[in-house]
């Protein structure tokens, strides 16, 4: 496995059989970056309630992330004052009025299983909108100004979304671009080392040919990029670092572009700490082969302890000479 | 192989083969005890001189003899931070699993990577030319694993940023 | 923010079972199995056998130097159900073999999976509880330290006996009155059943015993029972297996007398024989059978091993009854008292009951024959033996740690990262009891 998949395995699961056949549930769950989840059926057998809690609620409501759910999740979502109590959005599933044919019983479910993403996405699809509206008055402003007169660059809000205790997601729309800042930190000494790496290599992949369309990365390690660098308290320690995704309109042209890359950019955290891992696995069993074969080098210097042999009598028996 | 690598390891078996005449010894100290003089320096009579063979400021490798034993440390090239981590993460792991390696030391010598402690109950029970045969092909080998793992690293870290930046094309 | 629920991860030797504790039934159950993609000429590097017993498991490809550099094919590898799925293309390779971790690398890999594929928990923000079989060597408890802290970076560690879970899993019923870690755990699974007699939380090891009977050997008689009654005739034969496990789980019970058993079934058939219905897994056609004796024998092995295999041949209530002799005079009281069962292989209906009957009678009958010898002087004032079975059963040992880990107390007994750093891997050697007054 590669890319992590932007879904969630037991919503999907659960659903799946819940569908199938209604019985009771109570299950707490959680997903990457702080979510976490309860699926439960307080009434009913044949209500599901799942609730979502996520840590950066608060700044995804300012980017007008229940709206969002309200449009994707019509009919389920419940307001604000049904929420189960501790967490921040909840969904009613009613399965006697779900969908009877396979087909979209499956959409249905794939679509609640990305109840976090959706959630997650909001900010970027609003940064997206912007984008395109500041595109459009930037052309209007640019036919109207003089050739010579450099026009200034229009930018959209900043838009934080402290999505991890100490991390953040920085988005910028501006006239020709959205620009998304992850701030990075690395508990562990050699995790930051490897993370370095990594970091390096994906600044480098676009130098390849057939990478060319893909987001401008920038990294850097200690100060924070000049986008968001007047913003207070950011920390510029050895530990941290800040990752710059330059999106251009051509990678969210379409919704399906646009939520493909959202799926793929939210997750990006976890992707580089998910790798950083499978390296020390990996490290690891190369460390362990080795080590192996060391043992058995150092082991020919022992002489060959001399085994009583067994010898073996005309009939067929074995004995040991004393 | 560079051209300074082959004299560097001749120089330290040689020296590790002369070195490596260990007899039985008691301790003066404490009676019907036998301890490995290089490690509780009691008795400074019993003690030879340490010696550095060093290839570079980063390379080197320092004996310290004496008469029922024979300390050997390692100083493994580590050109940056990449092959310090993983230097580190290696002889971490291999010095866990040192009841495994007999001679090997639990920590090593401060200023060193590595260290060896090899007894005359050691040097009795094992052959002596293939001990030191192990020495120089751990020095051997272990720069070649630390380049390789650090290769293997930035290769993967290539793979894996190329997969994830295509997914957006 | 509210700490994030640790996860219980219960690597077993045929399945593994995790999910987040707080929660009633593990999220996921899947076959422990880990399928790799190799060339054909690297898996047969199977050299480690030749060298001491200690020398880890070769790293198959990776001598191929060119084969790493290339990449990260240690990436491209499948756990669980969807290793089984693609057994056609992967190798298949069990890390897990009698309870303890055999394959480092393997194991590595299957919690990499286990964690970023299915539980979605970044670990750096998460405490993991993880189990282990009773005797299991201080150097493994290492060996996971290091990778759980180094590899993964978890918050938190602890490393919990199953049998220990597995108690801590029965106070949910209604019979347990008091919350002890003294009691006798049977766990069967579908390899091997042990009986462990856990004393204040501490295994004792050496009255540890292992019956070589388990939930695969009752599939495998039933098999042959109903070959041996001419009913397999209407069973395809690459269903025989299947059907034989259906029939297990569905149908089977533990009788109290096998004889009145076998007298009842033959005075009116009709109303004890089964009807079992199956469909043919590739053409779809449909076959019935009748399930007989099979329903009380099946399980009967447990009781009466002589009817099954010819070279075990201790009854499990003795089994039980000579754990608990063997073990230290002062605990003996507590370990009669509490007889817990654990696995899916001790699901049968009324197993409890049977069990706890028979070790009575031998308990009573040892009794009475001291009361004789005694000659009538002293009087017993007679013994409790208690068999506990509850509806966590099946997933008893994950249950149990699913409880300890949503204990606040949890976070003080379990090795934080803070004090790894500090003490390296022999961090684990040092064991806390959950549970246990300190």
């Amino acid at each position: 496995m590669i890319l992590l998949e932007s879904h969630n395995v037991i919503v999907h699961d659960v659903l799946t059989d819940r569908f199938e056949k209604p019985s009771r549930a109570d299950i707490q769950f959680v997903d990457y970056d702080n979510v976490r989840f309860h699926l439960s059926t307080p009434d009913s057998k044949t209500v599901l309630l799942l609730s979502m809690g996520i840590q950066c609620w608060p700044d995804l409501v300012k980017y007008g992330a229940r709206d969002h759910l309200e449009k994707t999740f019509e009919g389920l979502l419940l307001s604000q004052g049904e929420t189960e109590p501790e967490y921040d959005v909840s969904l009613r599933i009613d399965l006697e009025q779900i969908p009877q044919d396979p087909e979209s019983r499956n959409a249905l479910i794939d679509k609640i299983a990305h109840f976090k993403s959706t959630a997650m996405s909001a900010p970027f699809i609003s940064a997206f909108e912007e984008q395109a509206s500041l595109q459009a008055n930037y052309k209007d402003a640019a036919g109207a100004q003089q050739m010579d007169v450099q026009p200034q660059e229009a930018k959209g809000d900043l838009k934080v979304v402290k999505y991890r205790e100490e991390e953040a997601i920085f988005i910028q729309a501006s006239h020709d671009r959205v620009t998304i800042i992850f701030s990075t930190v690395f508990k562990d000494e050699t995790d930051r080392v490897y993370g370095r790496v990594f970091l390096q290599e994906f600044v480098d992949a676009r130098k390849l040919g057939s990478l060319q369309n893909a987001p401008q990365v920038r990294y850097s390690n200690r100060e924070p990029p000049l986008e968001i660098r007047h913003l207070p308290g950011l920390k510029n320690g050895e530990d941290w670092g800040y990752v710059t995704f330059v999106l251009f309109p051509r990678h969210f042209a379409n919704p399906a572009q646009a939520l493909a890359t959202i799926n793929r950019i939210q997750l990006f955290r976890d992707y580089l700490h998910y790798h950083i891992k499978c390296s020390k696995a990996y490290m690891h069993s190369r460390m362990r082969y080795r080590v192996a074969e060391f043992l058995k080098i150092l082991n020919r210097a022992k002489p060959e302890v001399a085994v009583p042999q067994e010898k073996k009598t005309a009939s067929g028996r074995t004995f040991r000479r004393q | 192989m560079s051209n300074t690598l082959r004299p560097y390891l001749n120089a330290v078996r040689s020296t590790l083969t002369a070195a490596l005449t260990l007899q039985n010894f008691s301790s003066q100290v404490v009676e019907r005890h036998n301890k490995p003089e290089v490690e509780c320096s009691t008795s400074p009579e019993v003690l030879l001189k340490p010696l550095v063979v060093s290839r570079n400021e980063s390379e080197r490798v320092l004996i310290e003899p004496s008469i029922n034993s024979i300390r050997l440390s390692i100083a493994i090239k580590q050109a940056d931070e990449i092959e310090k981590i993983l230097c580190h993460k290696f002889t971490r792991f291999m010095m866990m699993r040192a009841e495994g390696f007999v001679i090997l030391r639990r920590k090593p010598i401060p200023g060193y990577d590595i260290s060896f402690l090899i007894t005359n109950f050691h040097s009795e029970s094992m052959l002596k030319h293939k001990l030191v045969d192990f020495i120089i092909q751990f020095m051997e080998d272990v720069d070649k694993e630390i380049s390789e793992m650090k290769l293997s690293l930035n290769a993967r870290a290539r793979i894996v940023a190329e997969s994830y930046l295509s997914t957006f094309v | 923010m509210s700490r994030q629920a640790p996860l219980v991860i219960d690597n077993g030797t045929g399945y593994t079972k995790m999910g987040f504790a707080g929660n009633s039934e593990p999220s996921f159950v899947f076959p422990t199995v880990i399928a790799t993609h190799q060339s054909a000429s690297s898996t047969s590097s199977s050299t480690g056998g030749s060298g001491s017993a200690r020398a880890p498991p070769p790293v198959a490809s990776k001598p191929g130097h060119l084969a790493s550099k290339r990449g990260i094919e240690d990436l491209d590898f499948f756990i669980g159900d969807e290793a089984v799925a693609n057994s056609k293309t992967y190798s298949l390779h069990y890390p897990i073999r009698h309870g303890q971790i055999e394959n480092w690398d393997h194991m590595e890999r299957f919690w990499e999976q286990c964690i970023f594929k299915y539980l979605r928990a970044e670990p750096e923000d998460h405490y993991v509880l993880l189990t282990e079989p009773p005797l299991n060597p201080p150097e493994n408890r290492e060996n996971t330290a290091e990778i759980m802290f180094e590899s993964f970076n978890v918050q938190g560690l602890y490393i919990a006996v199953q049998a220990v879970l597995a108690l801590a899993a029965s106070w949910t019923s209604s019979k347990v009155s008091e919350r002890t870690l003294t009691g006798v755990v049977i766990d069967s699974g579908d390899g091997v059943t042990h009986t462990i007699p856990v004393a204040e939380g501490y295994v004792i090891g050496s009255s540890i015993k292992a019956i070589p009977i388990a939930g695969r050997d009752i599939t495998y008689f039933v098999q042959q029972l109903l070959r041996d009654r001419g009913e397999s005739g209407a069973i395809p034969p690459e269903d025989q297996l299947k059907v034989a496990e259906k029939i297990k789980e569905d149908y089977t019970y533990v009788c109290q007398d096998i004889v009145k058993e076998f007298k009842k079934y033959d005075s009116d058939p009709y109303k004890y024989f089964a009807r079992f219905s199956g469909e043919h897994s590739v053409t779809g056609r449909k076959y019935d059978l009748d399930i007989g004796y099979e329903r009380f024998l099946a399980p009967e092995i447990f009781f009466n091993p002589e009817i099954y295999s010819s070279d075990f041949l201790t009854p499990l209530p003795e089994v039980v009854d000579n754990v608990i002799q063997t073990s230290p005079i002062d605990v003996r009281r507590g370990l009669y008292k509490n007889i817990v069962l654990s696995g899916g292989s001790t699901m049968f209906k009324d197993f409890g009951r049977r069990l706890q009957r028979d070790v009575k009678a031998i308990v009573d009958g040892r009794i009475a024959g001291s009361e004789v010898k005694s000659g009538g002087h002293m009087k017993s004032s007679g013994l409790e033996v208690n068999v506990i079975s509850h509806k966590r059963q099946r997933y008893a040992v994950w249950y149990g740690g699913s409880l300890m880990a949503s204990t606040p107390e949890f976070y003080n007994v379990s090795h934080s990262r803070v004090d790894y750093e500090e003490y390296g891997p022999s961090l684990v050697r040092r064991f806390s009891v959950f549970g246990s007054a300190t």
